[in-house]
């Protein structure tokens, strides 16, 4: 990219930042006596390491009957004290102590997010073994991977479903000696394999080794270090297999200091009065933070979403103060939005159409002062409140969310400026794996949308003469597990982080990402072309789900688009459309017109290089289990390619030297 | 700092249960206690705005509402439809009337008139009646039902019609109960409010213990037992739901509460007869729960206070259209219009808004809940 002249300086302090390091008095945090000073030089003494499981047991010292976390059961939000908390984790540690657990061992965590989850992972880490998260929707293949590669020795499966794929691959994880299941339900007493345990009989034996010796995981406890490795995370591997990040104790303190304590993301700190629903796969380190460290690092109450598809009615039941989301669960929430306005009453909808034009207004005024709202922002909002927003935000479960993110993938501008519209601080923030998540964010008060924010506070943020953005800070992982390869090729000959995302300096203070180096597209006619930019443009639409791109080395530009079946089937009911499966309905010419006006009005904004000239629709929705998305529902191309290729051929027909105006409305 | 409090609830989030003592609580939203807390003040405030004769009227439709909540259990909740409510009435009031009755005057009496004796005597006599008559309620449903009940209303008024020793018969009648408690007066004119204001808020407060008695019957395993019932008695009975023995509870508790309603009821006027007792005064009280809204303690007592005002505002609308007469003799006069208003909206009802006047609310609450959506 032509940003050389910004590159090689960029490690913030910003002067214009109200210097996060000093806690703002109003909010005194009681919980985090640790000065946060940015001091990048990493401690040492074994006895002053800090780590999530001495931040839980500090709280269950101080704060011993605050919620901790509440999990629904039986229709009941269950509460979990800090005591309480703690009191488990020690027993879940003594228990895996009775199963032989060592310094450095790995303990694999296959689970929805639940109390367990936090339990297992804590008592690993104060055992000074590792956590290695599995996505609950990795199939059997990967599970089998993931346990032979990290080498786990326990693993602590959720129920019946995850038991039968680790039992599937057993014989291929030698190192694997046990498999503890959370939900008897369909196991207890019809499995019969030896490594079997039910988590109850965990706990059963973890009671009694903790009576018989008491001292043993506080003394595991007391020896932790700094280079101690905290947990494996393993990348979702868009190409090829995925590879498990290694960040230390040192790397997760910092992380938390940074992030929480001081305030990297939400300003004022969070503190014990937040409340945050966790539905995010714990294994991936966006949801990592938001719950298990801004859980122990600043005593945010943990809500556990009783699944991923019942995230709107668990966000309405908690009401959440702090939510971070991907660009797809934020993309669904504006989706179930404007197809439930279109349905209403004229009354309503008029209401509606009126205010939410309010909106975008405000939104764009937001826009222009980085988030910070103006008199007239403030007048507007306030009448606007009365007759819509605040009913808008109960209904979305955003009544009282103070901050909200996006991350963990690029997200349309103009969904971001929905949220920001009806009064929700949205931010985008960015980070990765390999660096803790500690890179860049947008602060409350100086948002720049379609950027991802400013460096974090105490970092080196550099960008190459070739776009590609470098970190490097305490934060950044101390390797991949077992692949010395790899793991050379993440750094630079000088020690920094290649992150492999293009990115250029906005202002010389706020990041853009133009894509991940290796999506850049380069058609035949030389162009350079970002994907993610046009493909985001286009899942802005309400109806359109997966979009994408094609282009590499062809004559123009193509897409691959997947319908959203929920609201394009309201749409279809309401026309009287009548259709059967996912694939009939976005085989209908109706249906193929109103992508194509979509994707139009998209085209109508980008450069005729830029233009998706034909488009196709997939006949089915991507599934991980398909091996079409990665475990965090990102598109693997490839994969995609391979499996539609003949629709993509259809797409650049061999007379398609002559433009064919738009292939899509062919039909 | 708040957050070392025991488990403080998390304010501001109705939604959010963490018990479920909450999940069921009768008030369960700020909304909900304020308005009814409001509703409540006004209630209680009436007397010192309103003048006695229309006190005395509310204080009926109190007493009417107890009876209407009774039949809203056994017809509204648990499905068993019941034309016998006038008999229960007549159990309650004569059985009130024979305890507090004079000892030595022309018709059976024992002269207790403590109210903490014949209110709840009456309630358990009619009770018992009401297990009495369950059986029938077990072999039967639907129409049958209604058909058997009914004839315990031709039983009834022939034995109270003939049996004018307790009754003083058709056309004379006897006195109602006395309103005492320990010697204590409890209607009279006095220093604190007339006869018809301390009457009204006695009525009140037997309402709002009747009701809310109701209610939480209504959540509990009972009152689940009951809807289990009303939606599909097969059904019930197939998930454990003991038929027998829950229908015997709903005639019995729907019997005391029209036991209680017919001993407090003539109170009020101080005389009644037994042809007061009739189909008409089941119909009436049917139409209560219908028009209120079956299944709803809420709506049993709307539909109790507007038909039993239902005379009195078409009275009232005799001042606004002058072509009305006030005199029975002369045509159209407002007896007819009342009757005639009165079949007009039990069809309309049926027709048109069959969850009743709960139901309207009910829609324009929904209405508002999901301001902006419409679900």
């Amino acid at each position: 990219m032509t940003e050389a002249g910004t590159t090689p300086s960029a490690t913030t302090p910003d002067p214009a930042t109200p210097d996060p390091a000093t806690p703002d008095p109003a909010t005194p945090d009681p919980a985090t006596p640790d000065p946060p000073t940015p001091d990048p030089a990493v401690p040492s003494p074994a006895t002053s390491v800090r780590t999530v499981a001495t931040r839980v047991r500090e709280r269950a010292r101080t704060t011993p009957d605050a919620v901790a976390m509440r999990e629904k059961d039986r229709g009941i939000w269950q509460e979990v004290t800090w005591a309480e908390y703690w009191d488990t984790v020690q027993t879940v540690a003594h228990g895996l102590l009775a199963l032989g657990v060592q310094p450095g061992d790995r303990v694999a965590i296959h689970a929805e997010n639940r109390r367990e989850w936090l339990y297992a992972d804590l008592a690993t880490v104060a055992l000074r073994a590792m956590t290695v998260g599995l996505y609950p929707t990795n199939p059997p293949a990967e599970v089998g991977y993931l346990l032979a590669h990290s080498g786990a020795r326990v693993l602590v499966a959720e129920d019946q479903e995850q038991v039968d794929k680790a039992l599937e691959v057993f014989d291929q994880c030698p190192e694997l000696h046990r498999i503890v299941y959370l939900e008897p339900r369909g196991i207890r007493r019809r499995y019969q394999h030896p490594a079997l345990l039910d988590w109850t009989e965990l706990l059963r034996i973890g009671t009694e080794h903790r009576a018989a010796e008491p001292g043993a995981v506080d003394g595991r406890m007391a020896k932790a270090t700094a280079e101690d490795i905290a947990t494996l995370i393993y990348t979702s591997g868009t190409t090829g297999p995925p590879k498990g990040a290694m960040l230390s104790v040192a790397n997760v303190d910092f992380a938390i200091r940074t992030l929480v304590q001081s305030g990297g993301f939400t300003d004022p700190p969070p503190g014990p009065a937040d409340v945050l629903l966790s539905y995010l796969p714990l294994c991936h380190v966006a949801e990592r933070i938001f719950t298990t460290w801004f859980n122990a690092g600043a005593g945010v109450q943990i809500a556990f979403a009783e699944s991923i598809d019942t995230v709107q009615a668990n966000l309405r039941e908690v009401q959440p103060t702090i939510l971070f989301g991907v660009p797809r669960i934020w993309e669904k929430i504006l989706a179930g939005v404007t197809i439930r306005l279109a349905n209403t009453s004229p009354v309503k909808r008029w209401n509606a159409r009126l205010w939410l034009g309010i909106a975008d207004r405000i939104a764009g005024t937001l826009i222009r002062t980085g988030g910070r709202p103006t008199a007239g922002t403030r007048l507007a909002y306030g009448i606007g409140w009365l007759f819509c927003y605040r009913a808008l935000r109960a209904r979305i479960g955003m009544r009282r969310v103070r901050y909200a993110a996006s991350g963990a993938a690029p997200i349309a501008p103009d969904v971001l400026r929905f949220f920001m519209g009806i009064g929700i601080r949205m931010h985008e923030v960015y980070g990765m794996t390999e660096n803790t998540a500690v890179a860049t964010a947008n602060r409350p008060g100086r948002i720049r949308l379609g950027t991802v924010g400013e460096p974090q506070p105490g970092i080196e943020l550099r960008i190459e003469a070739t776009g590609e953005i470098l970190t490097r800070h305490p934060g950044v992982f101390t390797g991949y597990y077992r692949d010395p390869v790899a793991t050379a090729a993440a750094f630079t000959d000088d020690g920094w982080l290649r992150t492999g995302d293009i990115g250029e300096w906005v202002d010389g203070t706020h990041v853009r990402i133009t894509d991940r180096a290796r999506d850049i597209m380069i058609t035949a006619g030389g162009k350079n072309v970002a994907p993610s930019e046009i493909e985001n443009a286009l899942k802005a639409s309400p109806y359109l789900k997966e979009a994408i791109l094609v282009g590499d080395r062809r004559p123009y530009l193509t897409a691959l688009i997947g319908i959203e079946l929920e609201t394009v089937g309201e749409w279809a009911q309401r026309r009287g459309l009548p259709y059967t499966t996912y694939r009939d309905l976005s085989e209908k010419p109706e249906v193929r017109t109103l992508v194509g006006e979509v994707v139009e009005a998209v085209n109508a904004r980008h450069a005729p290089v830029e233009q998706v000239r034909r488009f196709a629709l997939l006949p089915k929705e991507l599934d991980h289990v398909d091996g079409e998305l990665t475990a965090t529902q990102k598109v693997r191309r490839s994969a995609v390619a391979d499996r539609f290729a003949e629709l993509v051929e259809a797409l650049y027909p061999p007379s398609a030297g002559s433009r064919s105006g738009h292939g899509g409305e062919a039909a | 700092m708040s957050a070392t409090g025991r488990r403080t609830r998390l304010r501001g989030r109705p939604l959010l249960h963490t018990s479920y003592a909450s999940e069921l609580a009768l008030f369960d939203t700020p909304a909900k206690r304020t308005s009814v807390g409001m509703l409540l003040m006004l209630a209680v405030a009436l007397p010192f705005l309103l003048p006695d004769e229309v006190l005395q009227l509310l204080a009926v439709c109190c007493v009417a509402a107890i009876g209407a909540i009774g039949l809203g259990l056994v017809t509204g909740y648990a499905g068993q439809v019941s034309l016998g409510h006038a008999f229960f009435l007549a159990i309650g009031a004569y059985t009130a009337a024979a305890i507090s009755g004079d000892p030595d005057g022309r018709v059976i009496g024992f002269g207790v008139t403590n109210i903490g004796v014949w209110l709840p005597a009456a309630g358990l006599v009619a009770g018992l009646a009401g297990v009495l008559v369950a059986p029938l309620a077990t072999r039967l449903r639907g129409l049958y039902l209604a058909i058997v009940t009914l004839g315990l209303v031709f039983i009834g008024q022939h034995v109270f019609s003939e049996w004018s020793a307790l009754t003083g018969g058709a056309g004379v009648g006897r006195p109602a109960a006395t309103l005492e408690f320990f010697g204590q007066p409890l209607a009279a004119t006095g220093a604190l409010g007339t006869r018809d204001q301390k009457l009204y808020w006695l009525m009140l407060l037997f309402l709002l213990i009747f009701a809310l008695a109701a209610a939480n019957l209504a959540r509990s395993r009972i009152g689940r037992a009951f809807t289990a019932i009303r939606d599909r008695d097969i059904a019930a009975g197939v998930i454990g739901v003991n038929l027998a023995r829950y229908k015997a509870i709903a005639f019995a508790v729907s019997s005391a509460y029209a036991g209680c309603a017919g001993a407090l009821l003539y109170t009020v006027t101080g005389f009644f007869d037994p042809s007061s007792f009739s189909l008409l005064l089941s119909v009436q009280y049917i139409a209560m729960v219908l028009i209120g809204g079956a299944g709803t303690i809420s709506g049993a007592i709307a539909g109790a206070f507007f038909i039993t005002l239902l005379p009195r505002l078409t009275r009232e609308m005799q001042a606004w259209v002058p072509f009305l007469s006030a005199q029975p003799n002369e045509v159209p006069n407002v007896f007819q219009v009342e009757t005639i208003l009165y079949g007009v909206l039990l069809i309309v009802f049926l027709l048109f808004e069959p969850r009743g006047l709960f139901g309207i609310w009910v829609r324009v609450r929904n209405y508002w809940k999901a301001w902006p959506f419409s679900y």
